[in-house]
């Protein structure tokens, strides 16, 4: 029967761990990010004992080796590794890191790999960690995600497959894309040139961070539908003090 | 089987208790009632007595019998300090080392973003009107310590206390970490070893 365990064992792989909760009476919870099987749940037995070896290794933002087994939607975590130097999300940087690992948790289906989506993810925490223009790395974030999940973000093209003209007002509707601007009411109203700056990943132009912020923002309701995200309310929280 | 309504009613009041499954507090009332009789009725006027007299120190926050306790009240500590820590065991262990004669302030909790626990759950306006308080004589908070855990929630914890002070003209500070007493290098987690190297400090 050695095989038939074996066969649900994954050893050393790269993850970064999003988010952990208590279970039972003394274990966690963790939900990992993994490179090559997604959105993972693991139980880290006794992790919540004082003396847990598991405890100083359940660091956030930080890429691990993890083992784990098991058939079940709930694996069982058997160690984490340090996998990579270290990586300090500070302040700002790590409510921005946060707010990633709820985006991640909430619109990733479990065991889908998204080797992409994961590259992308430890590139957006290191540059976090640089502290320097976190709204930046949060809407290339938001997109990457949104085109890896396989929804459809067209920036180059308006609804009727003719070029995004800069000076024009376009309405973006979610699975639409880019619509003339009529007076409708559905959608978020921008200006050609964001979307084609959104298109190159040029986030310079002040217009342009406004209006893909509302425009991410419109598009991740309608991908999340009403439940809001707790850690968005905690940095428009922070920008209010 | 089905136990009686009231040990039925004990079984579910006991999984109130963090960690206490339907089998777990099973065992307990069972035990309680059966082995334990004097016992269980000591913790049952313990505990009703507990939550008639037990409330928060108006300036700490920490669990008291008076309005202000003990320790704010006492003259010998120095009440220019003021400590932020997440639970009241924390004040102990900083107790214990017998090493800092400032004052506390108990948040009873930690942000904790992705479980939707934020600023409004535990109790930052409280914590800003206490560092922004003069005793009697006058004497204010001057520097406001962050001993919030070393976790990521600690941190965010840590970084909201200090957002929330910076414009109010109070020195902050964070307890350091690094290498435990008498930690030897190869016994020591990556990732402690990891912080020490880049929050080193210079000694010449
Ligand atoms: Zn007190």
């Amino acid at each position: 029967m050695a095989v038939a365990s074996n066969q649900y064992r994954q050893d050393h792989q790269p993850v970064y761990v999003l988010h952990t909760y208590a279970f039972k009476e003394t274990s966690l919870v963790v939900e990992l990010f993994s490179k090559a099987h997604g959105r993972v749940a693991t139980v880290a037995k006794g992790a919540r004992r004082p003396r847990s070896a598991m405890r100083g290794q359940l660091q956030s933002f930080q890429m691990l080796a993890a083992t784990w087994s098991g058939k079940n939607e709930l694996k069982t975590l058997h160690s984490l590794e340090w996998a990579d130097g270290l990586v300090l999300l500070q302040g700002e940087a790590l409510m921005c890191g946060f707010y990633l690992n709820e985006l991640l948790l909430r619109l990733l289906p479990r065991e889908d790999a998204y080797e992409q989506l994961f590259d992308y993810y430890q590139a957006t925490v290191k540059a976090l960690s640089s502290g320097v223009q976190p709204a930046m790395h949060l809407r290339r974030f938001e997109l990457k995600m949104l085109q890896e999940m396989g929804y459809a973000v067209p920036l180059d093209f308006d609804e009727n497959d003719s070029p995004i003209v800069a000076n024009l007002q376009y309405r973006y509707v979610a699975e639409l894309g880019a619509c003339a601007f009529t007076g409708a009411e559905n959608g978020v109203v921008l200006s050609g040139q964001t979307l084609i700056d959104m298109a190159k990943d040029a986030y310079d132009n002040i217009q342009t961070q406004q209006q893909s912020k509302q425009l991410m923002r419109y598009l991740l309701a309608y991908y999340l539908g009403d439940k809001p995200l707790h850690t968005r309310q905690l940095l428009i929280d922070l920008q209010g003090l | 089987m089905k136990n009686p309504a009231a040990l039925e009613q004990l079984i579910e009041s006991l999984r109130c208790l963090p960690g206490v499954g339907p089998k777990s507090a099973l065992r307990m009332a069972y035990y309680l009632l059966q082995r334990d009789r004097k016992g269980a009725s000591g913790l049952a006027n313990a505990l009703s007595t507990a939550l008639e007299t037990v409330g928060h120190c108006q300036l700490c926050n920490n669990f008291s019998e008076l309005p202000t306790c003990p320790t704010c009240s006492n003259e010998k500590r120095d009440r220019s300090l003021l400590c932020v820590v997440e639970m009241p065991t924390d004040v102990m262990m900083l107790e214990q080392t017998q090493s800092y004669d400032g004052l506390y302030f108990v948040l009873m909790g930690r942000l904790s973003p992705l479980d939707g626990v934020g600023p409004k759950e535990i109790n930052l306006d409280k914590l800003i009107k206490r560092a922004q308080h003069n005793s009697a004589d006058q004497q204010g908070v001057n520097e406001v310590i962050l001993a919030t855990n070393y976790t990521v929630e600690g941190e965010a914890t840590a970084h909201y206390v200090m957002e929330l002070l910076k414009a109010r003209d109070i020195k902050v500070s964070r307890i350091a970490r690094g290498l435990p007493m008498g930690g030897e290098i190869e016994y020591v987690d990556s990732g402690t070893l990891a912080q020490a190297i880049v929050e080193r400090k210079r000694v010449n």
